[in-house]
Order: structure tokens, then C-alpha cells, then sequence
């Protein structure tokens, strides 16, 4: 992507953004200060407008300046605007991070009822009588993207598992960008069986029951650690940083954090350790390995 | 074809009614026809304009084959379109084959479009015809002016079919309600015009059909519908004068036509007196010679019983309490004793012949038929002239009294002709004579015939017998 295209964008996005943040959080006490830019994957729903008003609102009260959501169509292209420092933070996958280990820091996992893990959910559609992933062989199947855990990872290093080539195992694959767009397609009928975050299924059925309610879960991976969120290692000790850790950690003792961790459904955020990583690590080997 | 008897106060009405109507009809079709073709302009403007929205978002998707995203956009679309919502949009690639639908049960991932395509319109043949309440659409889809795809669009039409019928259903309404309402205040208002001639036509047909004159009072106040009513009771006047003329005429006719026979009748009782009173003188000088006294008392006899029937068919054809008697043969046998003088008085021959008239049968009465019958004889022995035929002939055939009277005479001229056979009014207040027997024969229900044959004037009188009483 080239610079001035880049910079143009953003100015709109930032100019759209504060309109909204305008609209959606008033009270908000403005600090001096560069503006904070934190990057958001569909790890979580990151299409309810007002879940993103309440948490930048909180965000920006505790940190005491502007914060900029930055979100894109893909895991990769958030990964790679932390990775070149465009972005103070981003809320990523496990995969991704542990695939960039190296230039990420980890800053905090979410607790999601009461533990920093979660699963993937292989679902088909509702009415469907598949047992496991080999009684989906042949269908359309929808990931959600490439450089998903539960929503591509999971799924393609059990086929290997399986013995299988990942080519070919299903008669069709495509790529929605989007865990709430995977049950979606799955639930029309686009694709017959999706890979989806377990944790976003389940947030789902309780902000849109009919999406999760038109599919049905084939088989849960086993725990992994959730999405954290994550820093460039340059920036793992500035202010900023431990500011954000600091917010996060004490989330769930504000009331503005509590209001966006239960539009979040989730528990709050905990340092985590590397090792909550490690079922996805294992299942990266299985993929290097086949490759 | 003849209108069936309907009043004029509703014919009219109802004619206006059905012209409003047929002029109601030909403005909906119009109105219909305009609508049609608006809505068909409509369709097509907005699905053209629809498709190329679609296109310019799906054109890159389309291009990677990107299903989620395809599928996305059309998901999203469908949900649009107001009064012409899509029921169904499918994006295939240019060999056909499904990249994604809004619909994936219908037109799943990886299908074959092509049944879809073949069956769908181009949008510029796109129209709203029949009952048909969804109609499939295809179009290119093009991207950086290449094709790269085929979308298939069905299109929900119930709005527009809904629009349709309510228009054709308000227009008929509309009609309905126009008609009832113009019909009726047009019902109201030439019955209320037509009033004055309601008047008019219930006293023309007054009592026993004789038209009666309307009073003052009831006159209209419209200055020329009152002058209609003022000339309609002059005019009653008219006819009840012209009915006392006529009745006093036909009296005095009975009396002219005696009067006629009186010379007649006077030389019938003249001639026989002579033998008479030398029959008398006869007696007189010789009523001691038997020999002598009794030819002489014979002949006086034979004299005074002529007198006697001559004076007796007089008085029965003049009597009044005599016309309403049932006619008999005898009633004919006196008519000849009465003209029989006026035949001999111009050396003319009568030629008689009396049919089977069974006695006071056919319930027709003897005064109107006597003088039908004088009259027609009269006329005849005066046409007949000098030396001509008189003849007579009465029978009764086929339930009727049939009566003809000819003579030998230069005929009939043609306003006598005219006063026997209608109504024309005599002129120069002569020949009421042959109107009498015209009137008289009407008022017995019966017909008249003229003709002229073989040099003779005939003049058949036809009397229906009726019941007998």
C-alpha cells in the first residue's frame, strides 16, 4: 500500500471516527497527546457499533487521550500495521501473534467465562447430522480467514491430522473475513460447514440468536488460548503501553470497562502467558510440517 | 329492434347512463393503457438502474470469484427495492456457473445458471404483462468495460400488479358511482320536466278514452308548457263540439232519409186511394148485389193491408224503442217495402236476394243495421239513375252478417268514396249518409269494401255476429 493513499484514508477514517466518537461518547474528557491507534480484528464483534463507541470510550477516559480504532478487512493487514508500527496495539489472533512472536509483545488475554481460552466450533447447518470434520468432506466450506486460529487453523490442521491434503478436502473453500460472516454462510446455506471462534458463536446467540440458531456445532477444538492483545516489542515498555495494560487488567473495577466487557460477554483481561499458546503452536507445527 | 316499454322518464336516463358508461370505458382503457406503459417504463429505469449499481459493487468480487463477497453485496441488496423488491439475485461467471446467490438453496455455490439464464429477459424487453407476479431479469455484469459475469435478478411484480388493480377497481368504482349518481339526478330532473306531460296524457286517455280538458289549475307556470295545456283543452273543446255535431247530424239523417221516402211513400199511399174510393163508391151504390160488392170489398181489402205494411215499415225504421231489437228477416222484407216506391219512381229494376237470416240470431241489433242497409239502398238507387239496377244481398256466412249493395251507376265519386272508407270530415255539409254508415258499421265492429266491377258499384258491409245474448 502506498504512503500518501494510506495517509488519505486515515485522515477519513480519523475524521469519520471522531464524528462518531463525538456522537457516542460526549463526556469524554480529551487529553493532550498523540492520539492512541489501536487495531481490532473480527476476533470479537467488531461490527456492533456500539459495543466499539462504549469500549473507545472507555479506553480514552482511562488513558486520557484520543484512541483511534483501526480496522481492516483482514487478520494480515492489521498484523502487518502493528508489525510496521502504524498501530500503538492491536486485538489479534493467537496465530498470527505467535507467527510474529518475534515483533509482537503480548499486553493481555481476555477472560472469557472466568479463563484466558477459548475454541474453535466446526459447525454445518442447522438440521444437519455430520458427526465429525470427515462427514463434512466434499462440502462448501467457509473459513473465515487464512490467518485465523479458530477459523482456519484448527480446521485445516485436524484435516491434516486426518491424513488428508488440505487441498481438496472440501469441494469448495472461501474466505468471508469474518466469524459472524461464517455462521452467516453457513446458515444460508452459501456454505454447507464453517470454521468459526467458538467465543463469537456463542456472543452471537446471545446479540443475534437467529445466526448461530440457523447452524449447528459438529465438533469444539480443544482450549486454546483466547485472542490477545498485543504491542510492537519497541514499544513494550513506553507509558502508553503499560498505561493499556494497566487499563485492561483493571477493566472489569471500572464501571465504563464493566459496561463494554458485558456488551464484549467478556470476564475482563489477565497478562496471560506465552504457554496458553501452545495447542496453536502445535497445530502451526502440524502445518509447517505438511507444508 | 323496438325498446321494451320503459318510461320515457327512465329510457332517457338510461341512455345517458350508457353513453356516460361506453365514453367511462373507453377513458379507463386510456387510463389503464397510460398506466401500463408508465409501469413498464418504471420497471425497466429502475432494474437498469439497479443492475448497474449491482455491477459497479460486484464488478471486482465478481472478477476473484469471491464468494463471501458476492454474496455479501447481493445478501445486502435484496433487502432493498421498495415497491419492486428482488426476490432472488444470482451472480454466475461467463461460462455460467454460480459464484453466489442471495438465495444458495435455490442457486447453490458451483451450480449451473444456465436453465436461469435462458429462462430470464433482457431488462429492455422487460414488461408487466399477464398475471405473472415475479419475473427473472439478465444482465451482463461488466467491470472496467469487460464482462466478467451474468447477474440473474427475479423481481417481486405483486406491487405493481396490486397498483394495477387498484386503479382498475377505482376507475370502475369511480364509473359506477358517476353513472348511478348522473342517472339518477338525470331521472330526477326529466321526470320532473316530464311532469306537465303526465298531466296531459292521464286526461287525453280520461275517462272511457275521452279526453278530458286539464284544469286551470293544474296548468304548469312554464309560459309555453301552460300555452301546450291552453291549445290541449281547446282542442278537447274541438273534439266534443265535432262529437255533437256528428250525433246531431246522424239524427237528422234518420229524418233526411225519411224524408226522402216521403214522396215515395206518398204516391204508394196516393195510387191504390183512386181504386179504393171507387171500391167505396163500388159498395156504395151496389151493396145489395153481392156479385158486385164482393170484388169491390176484396179490392179494398188488398188496398188498406198494402197502406197498413207500407206505414208499419215507416214507423219501424224511424222508431226508436225499435233499434236496439234483434234484427230478423223481416226487418230486410220491410226495407224492401220502403225502397221498392223510390225503384219504381225512377223505372229502375231491383234485384233482391235474401240469404238464410235465421230469426234474432247474431245478437245484431235491427235499427243500426236497417239503416246501414236504407241508406246504402238510397245511395244506390240515386246513383243508378233512370232505368238502372239496384241490388241487394244479405246472408249470413262464417259467423258474420254479410251485406252488398250495387248499382248500375257511373260510380262513386272519390269524396264519397273518401267519407266511407275514413274519417276525413265531409265537406259542404253534405253526404253524411254514407258517414253514417261508416260510423254505424264501426260501432258494430265491422269492415266496408268498395269496389267498382264490370260496371257496378258494390259496397260490401261485413257485421261480425256476436254471441248470442
Amino acid at each position: 500500500m502506498d504512503r500518501p493513499r494510506q495517509s488519505a484514508r486515515r485522515k477519513l477514517l480519523r475524521g469519520f471516527l471522531g464524528v462518531a466518537a463525538g456522537l457516542a461518547a460526549p463526556a469524554i474528557v480529551r487529553a493532550e497527546g498523540p492520539t492512541f491507534r489501536f487495531g481490532l480484528t473480527p476476533v470479537f464483534l467488531n461490527t456492533d457499533a456500539e459495543l466499539l463507541a462504549r469500549l473507545r470510550g472507555w479506553l480514552e477516559g482511562t488513558l486520557g487521550r484520543s484512541v483511534r480504532f483501526v480496522q481492516r478487512r483482514t487478520y494480515r493487514e492489521i498484523t502487518n500495521l502493528a508489525l510496521v508500527g502504524d498501530l500503538d496495539a492491536a486485538w489479534i489472533c493467537g496465530y498470527p501473534w505467535l507467527a510474529n512472536r518475534a515483533a509482537l509483545a503480548l499486553v493481555a488475554v481476555p477472560l472469557w467465562r472466568g479463563r484466558p481460552l477459548y475454541r474453535s466450533y466446526l459447525i454445518e447447518r442447522a438440521g444437519g447430522a455430520a458427526e465429525d470434520l470427515s462427514d463434512l468432506r466434499g462440502t462448501t466450506h467457509a473459513f473465515s480467514d487464512p490467518d485465523s486460529n479458530s477459523g482456519f487453523l484448527v480446521t485445516v490442521s485436524d484435516i491434516i491430522s486426518l491424513g488428508h491434503e488440505p487441498e481438496g478436502y472440501f469441494s469448495r473453500t472461501f474466505f468471508t473475513y469474518g466469524h459472524r460472516n461464517v455462521v452467516r454462510a453457513v446458515g444460508s446455506g452459501l456454505a454447507q460447514s464453517g470454521s468459526v471462534d467458538g467465543y463469537v458463536w456463542e456472543a452471537l446467540a446471545a446479540t443475534e440468536p437467529d445466526l448461530p440458531a440457523a447452524t449447528r456445532i459438529v465438533a469444539r477444538s480443544e482450549w486454546m488460548g483466547h485472542p490477545p492483545v498485543v504491542c510492537p516489542r519497541a514499544r513494550e515498555g513506553t507509558s502508553e503501553i503499560t498505561a493499556l495494560r494497566r487499563a485492561l487488567l483493571s477493566m472489569s473495577d471500572d464501571p465504563d470497562g464493566r459496561a463494554a466487557l458485558g456488551l464484549l460477554q467478556l470476564d475482563g483481561f489477565v497478562p496471560g502467558r506465552e504457554n496458553l499458546f501452545d495447542p496453536i503452536a502445535r497445530r502451526m507445527a502440524l502445518l509447517d510440517r505438511a507444508e | 329492434m323496438r325498446l321494451p316499454a320503459i318510461p320515457l322518464a327512465a329510457r332517457l336516463p338510461i341512455v345517458s347512463a350508457a353513453i356516460l358508461g361506453l365514453v367511462g370505458l373507453v377513458a379507463s382503457q386510456a387510463v389503464m393503457g397510460a398506466l401500463v406503459e408508465m409501469q413498464n417504463r418504471h420497471l425497466r429505469e429502475t432494474l437498469t438502474a439497479r443492475i448497474d449499481a449491482l455491477a459497479l459493487a460486484l464488478g471486482p468480487a465478481v472478477l476473484r470469484e469471491d464468494v463471501w463477497e458476492t454474496f455479501d453485496i447481493l445478501d445486502r441488496a435484496s433487502g432493498a427495492g421498495g415497491r419492486l423488491p428482488t426476490l432472488r439475485s444470482t451472480v454466475a461467471d461467463r461460462t455460467g456457473t454460480v459464484i453466489a446467490s442471495s438465495h444458495p438453496d435455490t442457486d447453490p455455490v458451483g451450480a449451473q445458471l444456465a436453465p436461469a439464464i435462458d429462462a430470464a429477459v433482457p431488462v429492455a424487453d422487460l414488461s408487466v404483462s399477464g398475471k405473472a407476479a415475479a419475473v427473472s431479469v439478465a444482465a451482463p455484469l461488466l467491470y472496467q468495460g469487460q464482462q466478467v459475469g451474468i447477474l440473474v435478478s427475479r423481481v417481486d411484480l405483486s406491487a405493481l400488479l396490486a397498483e394495477r388493480r387498484a386503479t382498475r377497481a377505482t376507475l370502475l368504482a369511480g364509473n359506477a358511482v358517476a353513472i348511478l349518481l348522473l342517472g339518477g339526478i338525470g331521472y330526477a330532473l326529466i321526470r320532473r320536466g316530464l311532469r306537465p306531460v303526465a298531466v296531459l296524457s292521464t286526461h287525453l286517455s280520461g275517462m272511457g278514452d275521452d279526453p278530458q280538458p286539464v284544469p286551470e289549475r293544474a296548468f304548469p307556470r312554464d309560459r309555453e308548457l301552460a300555452r301546450l295545456f291552453f291549445t290541449y283543452n281547446r282542442m278537447v273543446d274541438a273534439v266534443r263540439d265535432r262529437a255533437e255535431t256528428d250525433r246531431r247530424i246522424a239524427e237528422r239523417e234518420r229524418y233526411v232519409s225519411l224524408g226522402r221516402l216521403s214522396s215515395s211513400l206518398a204516391h204508394e199511399i196516393n195510387n191504390p186511394l183512386g181504386g179504393l174510393m171507387n171500391a167505396v163508391d163500388t159498395l156504395r151504390h151496389y151493396k145489395d148485389r153481392p156479385d158486385v160488392a164482393g170484388p169491390a170489398i176484396d179490392l179494398l181489402d188488398r188496398g188498406l193491408r198494402h197502406l197498413r205494411d207500407v206505414t208499419r215499415a215507416a214507423l219501424q225504421t224511424h222508431r226508436g224503442d225499435h233499434a236496439a231489437a234483434p234484427l230478423s228477416a223481416a226487418d230486410f222484407e220491410d226495407l224492401r217495402m220502403l225502397i221498392e216506391p223510390e225503384i219504381g219512381r225512377r223505372a229502375q229494376r231491383l234485384d233482391w236476394r235474401l240469404g238464410e237470416i235465421p230469426e234474432e240470431r247474431g245478437g245484431l241489433p235491427a235499427g243500426p243495421v236497417r239503416q246501414i242497409a236504407l241508406n246504402l239502398l238510397l245511395n244506390a238507387s240515386e246513383g243508378a239513375g233512370a232505368g238502372g239496377v239496384v241490388c241487394f244481398a244479405a246472408r249470413e256466412e262464417a259467423g258474420a252478417l254479410r251485406l252488398c249493395v250495387c248499382d248500375t251507376g257511373p260510380g262513386l265519386p272519390a269524396s264519397a268514396v273518401a267519407r266511407l272508407l275514413s274519417d276525413v270530415p265531409p265537406v259542404n255539409g253534405g253526404g253524411f249518409g254514407l258517414r253514417l254508415v261508416r260510423d254505424l258499421t264501426t260501432g258494430l265492429g265491422g269492415a266496408i269494401d268498395h269496389a267498382r266491377r264490370d260496371g257496378r258499384t258494390e259496397i260490401r258491409i261485413v257485421l261480425p255476429l256476436r254471441e248470442e245474448a
